[in-house]
């Protein structure tokens, strides 16, 4: 019984990200014979980067919604771990890039550490505790900075580099957003680490009960996430070089929460997948750039963003519906037939 | 039940007042020592034009958070209200028809929120935050990049109004919001629909099966937080003169701040208007210490942020400590029985 609601569930989840896809498909070839210009390599690339930032994030916030919290404090974290990072280049030119990386993922990671100790230490719901750091670690910003940005020459070319150049073809910035995904999906769905961090947000009684710390794990997504968003704060210098106070990561957690949501990850945690959220975010991109591309004013951007979501989570529930219902008749029928 | 209160009702405070209120004491005495003129009448009570808005949103979305669910999309509701009245007011409508209008979109896009909650089922955080963005792209729609400005003279100003004169004199704002928050209790407090709100809000499923339509409650508390905001947009027009496609950006934020402030539970089921308008008047009071000791608009918000999570954290240590003091007394009043 066991194994074939297993293969049920995993067939359901293809099916889902198939769904995605298939969306994904139907948008490229609207756009592409509305205007052939899209599909020019320069346009593409310029999508992917844009991507890339949001799929770093996005992978971990995938967790974070899995284990039912939600952080809305992405943007501030990449903020802050953009602007410690440009600081400390700003006053070290000749600090090796890697160890700025390190600097970066460290400040993203604490940010998270401080989320993760007030959500389950501090038992107050992730999204006012969220809700009150985005404010809270985007006013450290500016104290940290004391209002200044950091100016693209102040950047080390090494950084920038990150965006275009790598040994192997493919932009670093991509190689990050491929690999923080990989990640995400190796953690959930290989490793008994990921059991429990599904078990916790599918059902956080029964696996406070069954002896997980639950404390421990909501930690951990939440440092997680923050480590990621550093690493995003880094691909964010990379991309635009410049780190204004004000404007580094403003309102990323809307474009992050949207694309997990339309992966298919259940707001209410217990499900959702790395490569819907993945696909999610390749999504997003397509439709703001193909829009702009096509000549739609871009006003049409939040509307379509906003419709995006509804007909998700509709469709999600939908499908989630009937599956329960299949399963419900799957125990009725075993029973008759016991 | 709170230890404050245990005693005598009538003269204690509620315990979810007393945050708010050590907050207000606290930001009066940062701010007098500011400026000597920061405790005059007249400048406090002229400060509170600005809130007002925030406050009217706040006091509608206590119900909605009360029923265990949350709109974040008030403040695009009120820019695409705002939208609906600059444009007929464009076309040559009368004023007076536009305010009409303006209130009744609102209405209508706070129904379409409780619609798609309660009839499709689906959780109202994303909800909202899809129709945040679908209402603020709506907006954008119908306004463009333009400004609507020029209003007749009798319908700007609204701030500056007072009814009654004198020095300090009552300005129409305040009154309007004082008459609301009185209405709002009497709605809240002493009404059927307030207790079924609260009760529906506590536990659906026993409120459902005791004859309340839950459905109902909710759909009508999302109707309310709606008109509410339509009824803002008119206000907010009036104050600033003018209409562009970002107004009362970010005010759902405040609006939800001042809600969870003043002892609203997020999860639903308690609340009160009177810590809604208490924690109105702290927010107010720190932004304006705040203001008149020269501190950056994001440290402002994040020193809000921190209070948010300051009035969640220290009641739950605080229940923590008188929890294990009890453990303590019962087990040695065990070790003295044996």
């Amino acid at each position: 019984m066991a194994i074939k609601l297993n293969s049920k569930v995993t067939y359901l989840f293809k099916k889902r990200e198939f769904g995605i896809f298939l969306f994904i498909l139907v948008l490229l070839a609207v756009f592409g014979t509305l205007e052939p210009r899209f599909f020019r390599s320069d346009n593409l690339s310029a999508i992917l980067s844009s991507v890339g930032i949001l799929m770093v994030v996005g992978a971990g916030q995938t967790l974070v919604i899995v284990t039912r919290n939600i952080d809305l404090s992405v943007g501030s974290t990449l903020g802050m771990a953009a602007m410690v990072m440009g600081m400390v280049a700003r006053e070290n030119p000749d600090f090796p890039i890697f160890g700025l990386i390190v600097i970066a993922m460290i400040v993203g990671g604490l940010c998270g550490l401080l989320n993760g100790l007030l959500v389950s230490y501090g038992k107050i719901p992730a999204i006012i505790a969220t809700l009150g750091t985005l404010a809270i670690i985007r006013g450290a910003v500016f104290l940290v900075s004391d209002n200044v940005q950091i100016d693209p020459n102040d950047v080390p070319q090494g950084i920038i580099n990150l965006a275009t150049t790598s040994p192997i073809g493919i932009p670093w910035l991509l190689i990050f957003a491929f690999l923080s995904i990989i990640l995400v999906w190796y953690v959930s769905s290989k490793t008994l680490l990921g059991k429990r961090i599904y078990a916790v947000g599918s059902n956080p009684e029964g696996a406070i009960s069954r002896g997980l710390s639950f404390n421990k794990i909501t930690i951990m997504v939440f440092v997680f996430v923050g480590v990621l968003a550093g690493l995003g704060g880094v691909l964010y210098t990379a991309r635009y070089a410049t780190i204004n106070p004000a404007d580094v990561g403003r309102g990323l957690e809307f474009d992050v929460i949207s694309a997990v949501v339309i992966g298919g990850t259940n707001i209410f945690g217990g499900s959702g997948t790395a490569l819907g959220t993945a696909l999610g975010c390749i999504l997003i991109g397509i439709l703001s750039n193909g829009l702009t591309v096509v000549g739609v004013s871009p006003f049409w951007k939040a509307c379509a963003t906003g419709f995006l979501i509804l007909a998700a989570v509709a469709i999600d529930n939908s499908v989630r519906k009937r599956q329960e219902q299949n399963f419900l008749l799957a125990i009725r029928n075993q029973r008759t037939v016991n | 039940m709170s230890p404050l209160l245990k005693n005598n009702p009538r003269f204690k405070v509620p315990g979810y007042l007393v945050g708010p209120i050590l907050i207000l004491i606290i930001a009066m005495t940062y701010g007098s020592l500011g400026s000597e003129y920061f405790l005059d009448p007249s400048s406090i009570i002229f400060n509170t034009g600005r809130y007002i808005e925030i406050g009217l949103l706040a006091l509608a979305l206590t119900f909605v958070i009360i029923n265990g669910d949350i709109d974040l999309s008030v403040a695009s509701t009120l820019a695409a209200s705002a939208g609906v009245l600059a444009k007929l007011f464009e076309s040559g409508v009368p004023i007076f028809w536009c305010c009409v209008a303006s209130i009744f979109t609102g209405l209508v896009l706070g129904l379409i929120n409780g619609l798609i909650v309660i009839k499709l089922g689906l959780p109202s955080l994303v909800v909202t935050l899809a129709t945040l963005a679908l209402y603020r792209g709506l907006t954008q729609v119908i306004l463009g990049d333009g400004v609507v400005a020029n209003y007749p003279e009798n319908f700007v100003g609204f701030d500056q109004r007072l009814v009654i004169g004198g020095n300090p004199g009552l300005p129409a704002p305040l009154a309007l919001f004082i008459v609301a928050a009185i209405i709002f209790y009497y709605i809240l407090h002493r009404s059927n629909y307030g207790i079924k709100n609260i009760m529906s809000g506590s536990n659906p499923s026993s409120s459902n099966f005791s004859g309340i339509s839950v459905d109902r409650v909710r759909l009508l508390a999302f109707a309310l937080s709606g008109t509410v905001a339509g009824i803002c947009a008119v206000m907010i027009t009036s104050r600033l003169g003018s209409t562009i496609s970002n107004v009362g950006l970010g005010l759902e934020l405040l609006a939800i701040t001042a809600v969870v402030l003043g002892g609203t539970d997020i999860f639903g089921g308690r609340g009160a208007i009177s810590g809604t308008v208490v924690a109105l008047f702290a927010i107010m009071a720190v932004r304006e210490a705040l203001v008149i000791q020269d501190i950056n608009g994001q440290v402002q918000d994040a020193a809000i942020g921190l209070l948010l999570i300051l009035t969640v954290l220290v009641p739950q240590i605080r229940s923590y400590y008188v929890e294990k003091r009890n453990r303590r007394k019962r087990f040695n009043e065990a070790q003295a029985r044996t």
